[in-house]
């Protein structure tokens, strides 16, 4: 194994742990914290979360080795895209068989539903406004 | 795109890694890469034909 490729190795293995604790950092956030808010500590549970927070942006910026490449960005914004356009039906087709049914008065939508409806149309407003942004930031 | 990607990193004894630490990319970038499941950016394809010192058309090669 040439003198490159142990380097290599080394930095690929470190990149990988680094990756292994930022997200382990998160999951265990979120997972010990709903743990210790159900066992009645909501405190503490809440400040685990934010260790777990902190900690995923504390390893993200704080390391110089490449976490995120070209192509986690690639499939990031894939990714994003695809969930905008399973969105959009859905919001399209629920929307309006919430009014129907509110206006004929067949059946009464819950609150919680508006209030998804409602953050479609946030999210779909901000989509539309970073949008914008970047087609005019030049 | 068809790339010889591949046979230019066999040529230099490199594992996929080494590559990926070369220049500045994961392992698994290379990997999807050389698979051909992934085009690299303008700048990363640039990148490879300096890290290989040769042109970009001499790794890539347009579908047709």
């Amino acid at each position: 194994m040439t003198q490159t490729e142990t380097t290599g190795r080394r930095r690929f293995t470190k990149r990988r742990r680094y990756r292994r604790v930022m997200w382990g950092f998160v999951f265990g956030g979120v997972a010990i914290g709903l743990a210790l808010r159900s066992l009645g500590y909501p405190f503490i549970g809440e400040a685990v979360y934010w260790i777990g927070a902190i900690g995923f942006l504390a390893v993200w910026r704080g390391t110089s080795l490449t976490l995120f490449d070209e192509r986690d960005k690639a499939l990031e914004q894939r990714a994003a895209t695809t969930t905008l356009a399973l969105s959009a039906p859905i919001f399209v087709v629920g929307a309006s068989a919430a009014r129907i049914l509110t206006w004929t008065d067949i059946y009464t939508v819950p609150t919680v539903v508006w209030g998804a409806l409602y953050g479609y149309v946030a999210l779909f407003a901000t989509f539309g406004v970073v949008v914008t942004w970047l087609r005019y930031r030049r | 795109m068809n790339n010889v990607l591949p046979e230019y990193r066999e040529h230099r004894d490199l594992s996929q890694g080494a590559l990926a630490e070369g220049v500045d990319v994961t392992r698994q970038t290379i990997n999807a890469i050389e698979r051909e499941r992934y085009d690299p950016s303008l700048e990363l394809a640039f990148t490879l034909a300096d890290f290989f010192d040769c042109a970009i058309e001499d790794l890539f090669t347009p579908k047709r």
